[in-house]
């Protein structure tokens, strides 16, 4: 399956010729400078804005033609914004990612049941499930945002900025573990990030927005089609392609 | 969610106390009727002073279940809102609802010289004094929907609601200026909020607004625990924002307007109810706030009458005053515990 | 059939049945006797089949616009109440079933607001105004609550209040439904401004018989003076209250026949400011009548309101600053009062003079105003109380009741 993408902009236009697809079971990330349009792409891929023009298909089928029920069922996000309340438990936040497939009044099943603990499980959040979420710190309420989006079980993920409060260890903990997720489960994972590095390393597809153009294929394909070297100041932050990292110039 | 097995126990007990709050209310009163015999009377005997009977089946029953009617509908209007607007201090008085509802009921009372060829019989104006408030009630509401969606920080909000309330009681003082010292009594009396003299009729058609309100609040259980998240994962779930909406206003609208017609503007009921209801349950799933709001609201608005009554004394005191001040202290003490007023 | 074919019918009946009784002789005379007693119960018969629209008796009712009373041979009293308050669509019917009569009369209950069987033995009235009727038709033992009864002034119902006798019932807006329904009165004589009163209802549909009383709303001297024969009926008092009305008005008129023979007639202001809006009667208002019947000049007889002018203080200033005198400002007590609330007061030549009245200084025992409560039911006192003020020659030796100088 994939989401394929056209054009794309926002009230004001942030970017245009935005135009990529991902497949099954492959982790993407799109990348770019602060303020570039990283953010309202996602959202707008996730129908959490409306988009400007252009098209956005999944399986071939504009975003439009698919009810709220039905999209639920296949996208989920994990957002910046932080939730209304945090009165809830680890448990019950997770629990609500089930919530387009339980009945009327929101029973979870035996099936639903054995999602949100698997779920847990790999965010390694069961030593935690029965805190309240005020009683959690930003870097672990981050995943269990990431294990809600998980429990709703969904062809697509889509993060925004989903390591912003983790240290290193839990960035590529997080990272390896979205990886791994897309690869083994075979789902669409595409978030967006400032740490190019990691996601150069990490990621079968990239997106970089830039001001007149944008790039998009795999991390080494970009490389060498030097789609990194202009994204920072050339006086203050170089591209090292060997490495795949960037280098302060002193 | 946790299984509703474990909550069993809790709500049995709150039915314990509802019944007997009810019964204490029915007790107590201006007159001092022997607690035997008020049991007696309850049970479907019959008791040797007939005026006593008469004070327990046509004043003190129907008053009851006005107490609870109201009470349990203004706390689910409340618990709709705080979580329609995600904003804990929200409920049907701070926001501007009742004010809204006073302003229609005002218009018919104190107006009533206009609309006075509109009306034939007592039904309907019993009737149009309901719908007045509904109305009244249902046209802020959407006014501060329509500011709410605009404006992102929940205080701005709150301020809003104030705002709207303050038109709307500056219409009211418009209206009091030019009508006549009697009927302006009248509504001033009005505004006391009184759960009593309540006519069967009256009952009947408050019990199925109330009715109304709660249906379509059972229907919202599961959106309204989407909503916790905030509306866009609401919406990335699958939820319907806009039905959703709809329906909670809907609700809300009959809830707060029903009650503010029949029985007065009542303070702090709506806005304290649930974060009680919350801080005791320990949740915020509505599948259980929902039935506890209901509980509480009625158990704490019995109370109120029953101390508004003034037992033994010829004066009962405005039932405003009464949960006002009990109320009061509730907002106050949750904003204090900042840190645990997240809601 | 007619009413009349009705009657004809059975008069036919029994005149047939006569008619055999005189074939013989002998009975002639008892039969003439029987036949007549026959006509007579068959008569009776009629009168209870009949509707009862036929022979009543309407009491004179010579000033008083909102009500009428008309007694039916039957024994059952209907007093009609056109205005319990201003602008009133329909008119209150009540019928007043002697104790006697109750089983037997057959009433439609719905063509009346309420049956009540009289005489009255327990009733709550509920405005001052009530109380001196109460009181001279000497049924205040009959009187078991009063909403607020900190307002009473009279003596002897104040008297009775604190033996306890006199229940206190609330505010009249929200009267305490339980106290009253435990007083099971036989009947409440309501004041109420709409239909709207919740604990009436309550009461209502206990079967407690509500009565509009709505002397407040008529508009002259006599004409609420008139009202005590309004609550004669329910106590079977009605000569009584003839008598004392008759009293009450030969001394009005008298006192206003004399006033006629006065040689000046003063100019005169009213009322007072408040906040900066000066309040005072209308020409056709009740107040204002007494001005002219005690034959002063009221500076806005020519006005048609028959409540309250609301004026700006330049135009009474430029109307009355020459007034010689000045009758009921507002609730001033005394010229220390009016002095502190504005300076304008002093512009006045009543306020320099010293020729303020006021009748707010005469209070019950518990504050309550005495001229709202007596007033309209001793117009004969207040018109001789103007009259010794205007004109203090032609009665010497009367002694202020209401009016007295200002302090």
């Amino acid at each position: 399956m994939s989401i394929g993408y056209t054009s794309r902009k926002e009230k004001t236009i942030i970017a245009n010729h935005i135009n990529f697809g991902l497949k099954k079971g492959e982790l993407g990330a799109i990348v770019g400078i602060n303020g570039i349009g990283k953010s309202t792409l996602l959202r707008t891929l996730g129908r959490v804005q409306p988009k400007l023009s252009g098209s956005i298909l999944i399986n071939n089928t504009p975003i439009e033609a698919l009810k709220s029920d039905a999209l639920a069922t296949l996208v989920s996000v994990v957002l910046t914004e932080p939730i209304a309340s945090k009165n809830l438990t680890v448990l019950q936040l997770v629990s609500l990612g089930r919530h387009p497939y339980t009945n009327w009044i929101g029973t979870l099943s035996a099936d639903d049941q054995s999602k949100i603990l698997k779920a847990i499980k790999i965010l390694e959040l069961e030593h935690l499930q029965h805190n309240k979420c005020y009683e959690l710190s930003d870097g672990q309420l981050q995943k269990v945002m990431i294990a809600r989006a998980l429990a709703q079980d969904t062809e697509i993920i889509l993060l925004d900025e989903p390591t912003t409060h983790l240290d290193l260890y839990h960035k590529v903990h997080i990272l390896k573990l979205l990886q791994r997720i897309a690869h083994e489960t075979k789902k669409v994972v595409l978030y967006t990030t400032h740490e190019i590095d990691l996601a150069i390393q990490l990621c079968d597809k990239m997106f970089v927005i830039k001001r007149d153009n944008n790039n998009f294929g795999a991390p080494c394909e970009l490389i060498e089609s030097k789609s990194f070297e202009d994204l920072f100041p050339k006086d203050t932050i170089t591209f090292n392609p060997e490495s795949g990292s960037f280098k302060i110039n002193k | 969610m946790q299984r509703s097995n474990t909550y069993l126990f809790p709500f049995l007990l709150l039915f314990l106390v509802l019944l007997f709050c009810f019964v204490l209310n029915l007790s107590l009163g201006s007159v001092a009727i022997p607690f035997n015999d008020t049991l007696t009377s309850i049970l479907g005997g019959q008791i040797e002073n007939e005026s006593w009977q008469y004070i327990i089946w046509n004043y003190r029953i129907p008053k009851a279940f006005t107490a609870i009617l109201v009470g349990s509908g203004l706390s689910l209007s409340g618990l709709l809102m705080q979580t329609l607007f995600r904003n804990p201090l929200a409920g049907p008085f701070v926001l501007g609802i009742s004010s809204g509802a006073s302003l229609g009921a005002a218009l018919l009372i104190m107006g009533s010289t206009l609309f006075s060829q509109w009306f034939i019989f007592e039904v309907i104006n019993d009737v149009s004094l309901a719908i007045a408030s509904s109305i009244g009630s249902f046209l802020v509401l959407l006014a501060v929907i329509a500011v709410a969606t605009r404006v992102k920080d929940t205080m701005a909000l709150l301020i809003i609601g104030l705002m709207f309330g303050s038109i709307t009681a500056a219409l009211v003082s418009v209206l009091s200026y030019f009508t006549d010292a009697d009927k302006l009594q009248q509504y001033i009396f009005w505004a006391f909020g009184s759960v009593g003299n309540l006519s069967g009729f009256q009952l009947a058609l408050l019990s199925v607004f109330i009715f109304i309100g709660i249906i379509l609040s059972i229907i919202s259980v599961k959106s309204l625990n989407a909503l916790l998240l905030g509306e866009n994962y609401a919406r990335s779930l699958g939820v319907h924002l806009k039905k959703t909406r709809f329906i909670i206003i809907i609700a809300t609208g009959l809830l707060a307007g029903a009650v503010t017609a029949f029985a007065g503007p009542i303070a702090f009921i709506g806005l304290a109810v649930p974060h009680l209801t919350r801080q005791i349950f320990n949740t915020t799933d509505h599948k259980i706030l929902v039935p506890a709001v209901l509980a509480y609201g009625a158990i704490l608005l019995l109370l109120c009458d029953l101390i508004a009554q003034l037992p033994s004394s010829s004066y009962v005191l405005p039932l405003n005053a009464i949960t006002s001040v009990v109320g009061a202290p509730v907002v106050i003490w949750l904003l204090v515990r900042k840190k645990k007023m997240i809601f | 059939m007619t009413k009349l074919d009705y009657k004809q019918f059975w008069k036919c009946d029994f005149c047939y049945l006569a008619q055999e009784f005189m074939d013989s002789y002998a009975i002639k005379y008892i039969g003439l006797l029987c036949l007549l007693l026959a006509f007579v119960s068959c008569k009776k018969k009629n009168q209870n089949s009949l509707p009862e629209t036929l022979k009543k008796d309407l009491a004179t009712i010579n000033y008083a616009k909102g009500f009428s009373i008309e007694k039916l041979t039957s024994g059952i009293t209907i007093i009609k109440v056109y205005s319990p308050w201003p602008d009133a669509d329909e008119a209150f019917n009540y019928a007043l079933v002697p104790k006697e009569l109750l089983t037997q009369a057959k009433l439609n209950k719905n063509d009346f607001d309420a049956i009540i069987s009289v005489p009255v033995e327990r009733i709550i009235a509920t405005s001052t105004t009530h109380i001196p009727a109460l009181e001279n038709l000497d049924v205040l033992d009959k009187l078991i609550g009063f909403p607020e009864t900190r307002y009473i002034s009279s003596v002897a119902t104040r008297k009775k209040i604190d033996k306890g006798k006199i229940i206190d019932l609330g505010n009249n807006e929200s009267i305490n439904t339980e106290i009253a329904l435990n007083l099971n009165p036989d009947l409440v004589m309501g004041f109420s401004i709409n239909n709207q009163n919740k604990a009436y209802e309550t009461l209502q549909r206990s079967n407690i018989p509500i009565v509009y009383n709505g002397d407040w709303t008529e508009e002259t001297p006599l004409g609420k003076a008139e009202w005590i024969k309004f609550f004669a009926p329910f106590f079977g008092l009605e000569e009584k209250a003839e008598n004392l009305f008759k009293t009450t008005e030969e001394n009005y008129l008298a006192a206003k026949a004399l006033a006629k023979k006065a040689t000046n007639k003063p100019t005169v202001l009213s009322g007072a400011l408040y906040k900066d809006v000066w309040y005072l009667p209308g020409g056709k208002s009740w107040a204002a009548s007494f001005i002219n019947d005690a034959n002063a000049d009221y500076l806005w007889r020519n006005t048609n309101a028959t409540g309250s002018l609301s004026l700006s203080v330049e135009s009474v200033l430029a109307k009355a600053a020459d007034a010689s005198f000045w009758v009921s400002p507002s609730q001033f007590i005394s010229y220390y009062e009016l002095d502190k609330a504005s300076r304008h007061y002093h512009r006045f030549k009543a306020y320099k003079e010293k020729k303020i009245y006021t009748f707010a200084n005469t209070k019950g025992e518990t504050g309550g105003l005495l001229f709202y409560e007596l007033g309209p039911a001793r117009p004969d006192l207040i018109l001789k109380d103007l009259i010794y003020i205007f004109h203090p020659e032609l009665l010497p030796e009367h002694e202020l009741f209401f009016f007295k100088p200002l302090l």
